[in-house]
């Protein structure tokens, strides 16, 4: 099940072809919807890059939607770099988010370069952790992972709300959220009076380091060949699973992170909902980027731009943000699919 | 209060149960089907409807059934002929499926996330005349709608169909060694398509009943993830009918407790993680038990 994902491209144009093509296809299949509900899929694909990009506002709003993108989509390229199929990124992004508010919450009085970055390290320490059974069973028992993960999202999602509707609620406020963080332990702003704060540069740091990790260093050798043929890894002398174990945390450390930036940067709590689906649109963003650093990132801030637009178009026009999922998800089934040059051939072994 | 909660596990159930049957033929044929929650929520929109349309219940699980196989053939197509991952596909589906309902909901209704229709035509209750009378037993069995009664007629319908009827081999045969079957001369793709086809009528018609059977209107969390709880039904099931039924029940049993105990002291959340934990315990357990089998053997 856990088997290649993404299709291998023989050839530089057929590798363009596949991070082009999606798109395209996603673009035209939701301007069809959109002429069919009445708008002007022209006018509205317009109005998406001008909210989006024009202007110094619009490109922070949209870098600051970018942000916990760029660390999901990471998180996902990381652990299947190492042929590990990890889908509970969205999982991470809730108990790190937790672990992370809980620190800003509790230890006020601490000053911010202390405080802030133990809040930091508590979210990427809890992720860590909640990957470490999914890891653990896939490494040790070749526990499908892809089950696993999925399973500890819904696990996540529901145990943060009991934790916030009971133990950890707010007294006196409203249901499910937690206090508000201390003022150190929130990440500082870059440009005020857009969200886009210090978990950006993070997020970019991280993809710089990812790139020299993959380029430059054995384990990043090491890990890129144990997913692409763990088989052939395992008879070059490589410990496949101590690689896929380390790797899922390491994924888990990055969701958990992407969590405590979003509760640190954007929200300043934790409430009930916290993750707009961060983790699933991590998905679509490394596999769009095909698991490179420049493609997350730019794949990053195509998603960023269409949720920050889409949120603004909805108040200036009729278009609902909706259409915003619907290329979402046709981007991601289109991004693994192999057109015409497959087709009808048999390739599916499994 | 039993006797309550015991009738509503029985309603609980039924949606899981349709999806995780669907899913468990999918699984059978080779592909595992995360897009099961999509296919439920369009069943539960179209289901509506068209019982407010047409004021027929049959007419209303027909549609269902047919939005659901159609989501079913284009999401096997993607992942049969395009080389997809059925993941990736399933995933996305639920994500553009999720998008497309409420874009729906806005362009041809005006209203975001709720449908509320007039003249829908509910699901039929039926009452057993003795039976109905008889302590638990009258709960357990009697004043359920028909399609719960076919749920359940499902279960020993797909033990047969798996184990007695050619067209069941050969699906066993296409998930289980594609490269044979294909040797034999069938088509393991257009099998797999079959079966997804298959797995999307039954989550439509689980939809369906979640709209028309259970509430009689529809709201874009409907479906409440039911359709992964259907996935870790027939996970937890292995691919055995009986087991995944006895899956979904336990599910159905959890959730209406958890709905009864509600306001009781008893966090209705940590009840919600229970039949996932479940799934990921039994996957350990069963890995163990292959890992000590082939220890003994070699």
């Amino acid at each position: 099940m856990s088997a290649a994902a993404v299709p291998i491209p023989a050839s530089r144009f057929e590798a363009a072809a596949m991070v082009i093509a999606p798109l395209v296809l996603a673009f035209a299949g939701a301007a069809l919807l959109l002429a069919v509900a009445g708008h002007n899929p022209f006018e509205v694909y317009q109005l998406l890059v001008v909210e989006s990009f024009g202007g110094t506002r619009r490109i922070a709003a949209t870098l600051a939607a970018a942000t916990p993108l760029m660390l999901t989509g990471l998180a996902t390229a990381v652990a299947f770099r190492a042929g590990a199929f990890n889908v509970g990124v969205e999982g991470c992004v809730y108990v790190g988010g937790l672990a992370a508010a809980y620190v800003g919450f509790t230890y006020v009085g601490l000053p911010a370069p202390i405080l802030l970055p133990l809040a930091l390290l508590a979210g990427l320490v809890v992720g860590s952790l909640w990957m470490l059974i999914p890891g653990v069973l896939k490494a040790k028992l070749s526990v499908d992972e892809v089950v696993t993960t999925l399973m500890l999202n819904f696990i996540a999602i529901s145990l943060t709300a009991y934790l916030v509707n009971g133990p950890l609620l707010a007294p006196g406020s409203a249901n499910s959220a937690t206090p508000v963080v201390d003022a150190a332990a929130r990440l500082p702003r870059l440009m005020p009076p857009s969200t886009l704060n210090a978990g950006f540069l993070i997020a970019v740091a991280l993809l710089v380091l990812y790139w020299l990790w993959g380029q430059r260093t054995a384990l990043g050798f090491e890990t890129r060949l144990a997913g692409l043929n763990a088989r052939f890894a395992t008879a070059s002398g490589i410990n496949v699973p101590s690689l896929i174990i380390k790797m899922m945390l390491l994924s888990g450390a990055i969701g958990g992170l992407a969590g405590a930036v979003h509760a640190l940067g954007n929200v300043g709590r934790f409430v009930s909902g916290f993750s707009p689906g961060y983790g699933f649109t991590g998905i679509a963003v490394a596999l769009l980027g095909r698991g490179s650093a420049l493609g997350i990132f730019l794949a990053a801030i195509l998603f960023g731009a269409l949720s920050a637009s889409g949120a603004t178009i909805q108040l200036f026009s009729d278009v609902p943000i909706e259409i915003v999922n619907i290329l979402q998800g046709m981007v991601m089934i289109f991004a693994v699919a192999r057109f015409g040059w497959t087709f009808g051939k048999k390739r599916r072994a499994a | 209060m039993i006797e309550n909660v015991l009738h509503s596990a029985i309603i609980m159930t039924t949606p899981v149960l349709l999806a995780a049957l669907g899913g468990l033929i999918n699984r059978v044929g080779g592909l595992v089907n995360i897009g099961l929650d999509s296919m439920m929520l369009a069943g539960a929109l179209i289901g509506l409807i068209l019982a407010s349309q047409t004021g027929s219940w049959g007419i209303a699980l027909v549609g269902a059934a047919a939005v659901g196989g159609v989501l079913g053939l284009l999401m096997s197509l993607c992942v049969t002929r395009l080389s997809a991952n059925e993941i990736v596909v399933g995933l996305g589906f639920n994500i553009l499926i999720a998008g497309l309902v409420r874009f729906f909901l806005k362009s041809a209704y005006g209203t975001s996330g709720t449908l509320s229709l007039p003249d829908v035509a509910r699901l039929p209750r039926i009452d057993i005349p003795v039976i109905a009378d008889i302590p638990y037993l009258g709960a357990i069995l009697s004043g359920h709608d028909p399609l719960t009664w076919a749920a359940w007629l499902m279960v020993p319908v797909t033990v047969w169909f798996l184990r007695s009827t050619r067209l069941g081999l050969r699906l066993r045969a296409t998930g289980s060694a594609p490269e044979a079957a294909r040797a034999l001369g069938l088509s393991p793709l257009t099998l797999r398509d079959a079966s997804t086809i298959f797995a999307g009528l039954m989550a439509g018609l689980a939809g369906a009943y979640l709209s028309i059977g259970v509430v009689g209107l529809f709201n874009e969390g409907i479906t409440a993830g039911r359709g992964f709880i259907a996935l870790a039904a027939f996970y937890f099931g292995r691919n055995r009918p009986w087991l995944t039924a006895a899956g979904a029940l336990l599910f159905g049993f959890f959730d209406a407790l958890q709905i009864r105990l509600q306001g009781r002291g008893v966090p209705a959340e940590l009840i919600q993680t229970l039949p996932y934990a479940m799934v990921i315990v039994v996957l350990t357990l069963m890995a163990l038990a292959v890992r000590r089998a082939r220890a003994k053997g070699a």
